[in-house]
């Protein structure tokens, strides 16, 4: 008999005064004892629901509406609290996306342990601290860690203490949720393995959840693919990654590409831009280079007695009209930084970064509106990016009002311009929208659209599509490559992903604490990386078809 | 709320020739004669107090103020006699000509009450609507805005939130004497205002490094419109909140000044006829009801104001006003 038997299960979110959504409908699944099953979808496609379901963590607005979950023989759809808390313990567990924040800022990590031993009272008191060393080990850490608060972790650590806690009541199901999404990319490879190793040393059954179509299929044996709140395909990971059966799963899948390769393409995505740089086109938008002249940022001391963080160490580089330049590199690489101090938000230690005959570096707070006619950003999470409560209209109305100095009829067709030059058509129907009403990609549009409003020679885009769903993806970076190759606008892009790094620039600059440890055409450095650096990038990404051509899947 | 806005709205003209009222016309934002906006604010309003009113709670704290409100203006019809005649018998129990009964100084008491919630109305709004502008013109520029200006607006509110209210008030309203209704105001303005200022300031100071804000810089938005026109929105329900929290004080402190004697005893108040009632001795001449009847209005009055603020802290959660976003 299977370890867990979903059958026919629905989840319904029923908020107050609004109209109820199934998140889940109808789903039947069953996992063996000690599978690692992947659950991919992108948002909204209920996985999370479903693994929230599963562990009786739904909690209202969300009703579990249908069906039966059976754990291990007993039917847990409907058990009470106090019963449900005696079943965690040797049942199942639950890893959470900000896991790194679910621990207590006040107590110390063997508080955490102490809590749970006491709560369940399988731990004999002195032999607490004892198993509680051995759980940190199994995650790759040291006992040191007992002693210290959480607020002294890294994101990472905190990640394997929330796991180490999991496993600690010796749970037969593990459910990950995002485990890794919150964290940095180097960190994210580290803990996915850890993960890894873990469920094939305790052998629990493991499902994780994820949107990485390449992270579950990096680990996982067996894939659930989910979409619209229903089970589409359900198969071995070979199987899914060589034939996948549903247009859905193939469409996923069609968005993954090595960055390495020799040709990289993204259906939807194509490439116009010219690539040498020779053939100008037609409208040259871009006429000023910005220069970055040895330009270097350090912080104060987060508090007294600690050293200053240097954020951005004698950093040069010329970004020339028309040119699009990458900046990767893992959080806290100064990439962010960088963009601050040409942008105008930060000034530069020292060093001076120039836009035509502006010096950027010394600008006043009232000059700052002459350099941001010219260069614009485009920024990473468009949930936040756009105000809740104004409409795309007003929004696109403001910068044109103050750039182009348009009043009433003639700036109302100017944002009707801009909303067609993003592809958000009809124009009528967007402008009238509230953000909320609006999908991820549709706001990163308005969000391109307000950049542009200016009609900016620079575009500087920071992580644009890291909050997007692949299937998006492609179409915002098609966007941003039509607007370089139509308007002529130069474009700095900064990211972690080195995927679509490849696909939208020509020249590439890898950051690393700060300094620049690799530059040059794009194709050329990630083709053939030179740093030791870049390859730790590279090599971060998730790669199921090595893992498959290498015949080591299990 | 639409009713209490309003009344807001017309009974804040006298209040702003008051010298000591700074109203910056800034939180009002900037009009214009779109028709189309007009309508939009009617439409939130309307979905505002939908929101206040979906929490039961509120609701019941929306009927009471409504009937206070009704009350205060209707009091010429509703009020039996003028407050101020006192040409009827001296202590007199209830009656069918006085329900009530008589004062000592001889005047209708129903009379008095109906007439009462006029000033504490009066008060009540136009103190709390003042001292909310105050606190948000201070609470959103300080939160906005760096440099030192910032450390001497930190020094200013602490100072005004250490000092004990009620001897500060009560001092005030001593060297103010006889300054009347819009001495009074004033007073509670002046001790009303910085609690609501570092409330403000704080969300002001969350909201600031939201990317929307960055955005609307980027867009070319001067500072003044940025807070405004970005963030204040942001804060409609912390600001409407503050709004009734200052009111309720407001009320409560009218009350408590006339009660100790400093604000003007020729106005009809509850507090005044609570400072008379005690005056006379009227709990020991069995006539309770003096002290019981604008006691209890002043409760009744300042609990609708509160359970009012029950609704209001639904608005401001983001998820109802967002929607079905994200």
């Amino acid at each position: 008999m299977s370890l867990l038997e979903i059958q026919d299960l629905s989840v319904v979110y029923e908020p107050r005064g609004a109209v109820p959504t199934h998140a889940v409908k109808n789903a039947s699944l069953s996992l063996e004892q000690g599978e690692f099953v992947g659950l991919v979808g992108e948002s909204g496609s209920g996985k999370s629901t479903l693994g929230f379901a599963v562990t009786r963590l739904a909690k209202a607005p969300a009703r579990i509406s249908g069906g039966r979950i059976v754990f291990d023989g007993t039917d847990i759809a409907h058990l009470d609290a106090e019963e449900l808390r005696t079943q965690r313990r040797g049942g199942f567990a639950m890893v959470l996306q900000s896991g790194m924040n679910a621990l207590n800022p006040v107590r110390t990590i063997a508080h955490h342990f102490g809590d749970i031993f006491a709560a369940h009272g399988h731990v004999p008191k002195a032999r607490r601290r004892q198993r509680a060393t051995e759980l940190l080990d199994k995650v790759q850490l040291p006992s040191t860690v007992l002693d210290r608060y959480p607020g002294e972790l890294s994101g990472g650590m905190r990640q394997r203490v929330s796991i180490a806690l999991a496993l600690s009541l010796e749970p037969r199901l593990m459910v990950f949720d995002e485990p890794t999404t919150a964290l940095d990319v180097l960190v994210q490879h580290a803990v996915m393995d850890t993960i890894r190793e873990l469920q094939a040393a305790e052998g629990f059954t493991a499902v994780l959840i994820s949107h990485d179509l390449g992270v579950v299929l990096e680990s996982a044996e067996r894939v659930v693919v989910m979409h619209d709140g229903e089970i589409v395909e359900d198969g071995a990971s070979r199987q899914i990654f060589s034939a996948p059966a549903h247009p859905y799963t193939q469409m996923l899948l069609s968005h993954y590409a090595d960055p390495r390769a020799e040709v990289v393409e993204l259906p939807g995505f194509e490439r116009k831009a010219p690539q040498d740089g020779a053939a100008r086109p037609e409208r040259a938008a871009a006429h000023d280079a910005i220069v970055v002249d040895h330009v270097s940022k350090v912080y104060p001391p987060p508090r007294r007695g600690e050293q200053a963080v240097t954020a951005v160490d004698d950093v040069s580089f010329r970004l020339e009209p028309g040119a699009a330049m990458a900046l990767v590199g893992q959080s806290g690489s100064g990439k962010s930084t960088i963009a601050k101090m040409i942008t105008g938000v930060e000034r530069p230690t020292s060093g001076t970064v120039t836009f035509g005959d502006l010096r950027v570096d010394r600008l006043r707070r009232r000059q700052l509106k002459t350099l941001h006619a010219d260069v614009q950003m485009v920024f990473q999470d468009p949930y936040s990016a756009l105000n809740p409560l104004h409409t795309v209209e007003y929004t696109l109305t403001r910068p044109v009002e103050n750039f182009a100095g348009l009043k009433g009829e003639a700036a109302r067709e100017r944002v009707l311009e801009l909303l067609e030059t993003v592809g958000l058509t009809p124009v009528e129907q967007y402008a009238a929208k509230l953000p909320h009403q609006l999908s991820g990609g549709q706001r990163q549009r308005v969000v391109i659209a307000r950049a542009l409003a200016s009609n900016p020679q620079v575009l500087i885009a920071d992580e644009p599509v890291s909050m997007l769903d692949v299937s998006l993806r492609a179409g915002v970076l098609g966007l941003l490559e039509d607007l370089r190759a139509g308007l002529g606008v130069s474009l700095l892009y900064i990211t972690h992903d080195l995927l679509s790094a490849r696909v939208v620039t020509d020249q590439i600059m890898v950051l690393h604490h700060g300094r620049v440890v690799e530059s040059g055409g794009t194709t050329q450095v990630l083709r053939f990386p030179e740093d030791a650096y870049t390859t730790q990038l590279l090599d971060a990404i998730p790669q199921p078809a090595r893992r498959f051509a290498d015949g080591q899947a299990s | 709320m639409a009713d209490t806005t309003a009344d807001m709205t017309t009974t804040a003209t006298p209040a702003t020739a008051d010298p000591g009222g700074p109203a910056p016309e800034a939180a009002h934002g900037p009009k214009r004669p779109a028709r189309t906006r007009l309508g939009r604010t009617g439409q939130v309003l309307g979905r505002a107090f939908a929101t206040v009113w979906s929490n039961p709670k509120a609701r019941v704290g929306l009927v009471i103020l409504g009937l206070f409100v009704l009350m205060a203006v209707f009091a010429p019809l509703l009020a039996p006699y003028s407050p101020h005649d006192d040409s009827f018998g001296r202590n007199e129990p209830g009656s069918a000509a006085h329900w009530l009964g008589t004062t000592g100084a001889g005047e209708d008491v129903l009379s008095q009450v109906i007439y009462g919630a006029r000033v504490s109305l009066l008060v009540g709004f136009v103190a709390g609507g003042l001292s909310t502008l105050v606190a948000v013109a201070i609470g959103l520029s300080w939160g906005y805005l760096r440099g030192w200006g910032n450390d001497v607006v930190n020094f200013l509110v602490n100072l005004f939130l250490v000092m004990p209210g009620l001897p500060l008030m009560i001092i005030i309203a001593a060297y103010l004497q006889n300054g009347g209704l819009p001495m009074i105001i004033l007073v509670v303005v002046i001790t009303g205002w910085a609690w609501g200022a570092r409330v403000l300031r704080s969300q002001t100071q969350s909201l600031r490094s939201r990317d929307f804000v960055t955005a609307a810089i980027f867009s070319g938005e001067s500072s003044a419109r940025v807070i405004f026109r970005e963030i204040l929105p942001n804060m409609t329900s912390m600001i409407a909140g503050s709004f009734f929290g200052a009111a309720t004080s407001a009320v409560l402190a009218e009350s408590g000044l006339s009660f100790l004697g400093l604000g003007d005893m020729a106005t009809v108040s509850w507090g005044s006829m609570i400072f008379w009632a005690q005056n006379s001795m009227a709990i020991l001449t069995g006539q309770w009801i003096l002290l019981f009847a604008p006691g209890l209005c002043i409760a009744l009055l300042a609990t609708s104001m509160t359970l009012v603020n029950f609704g209001v802290d639904g608005l401001s959660n983001p998820r109802l006003r967002e929607g079905t976003g994200r």
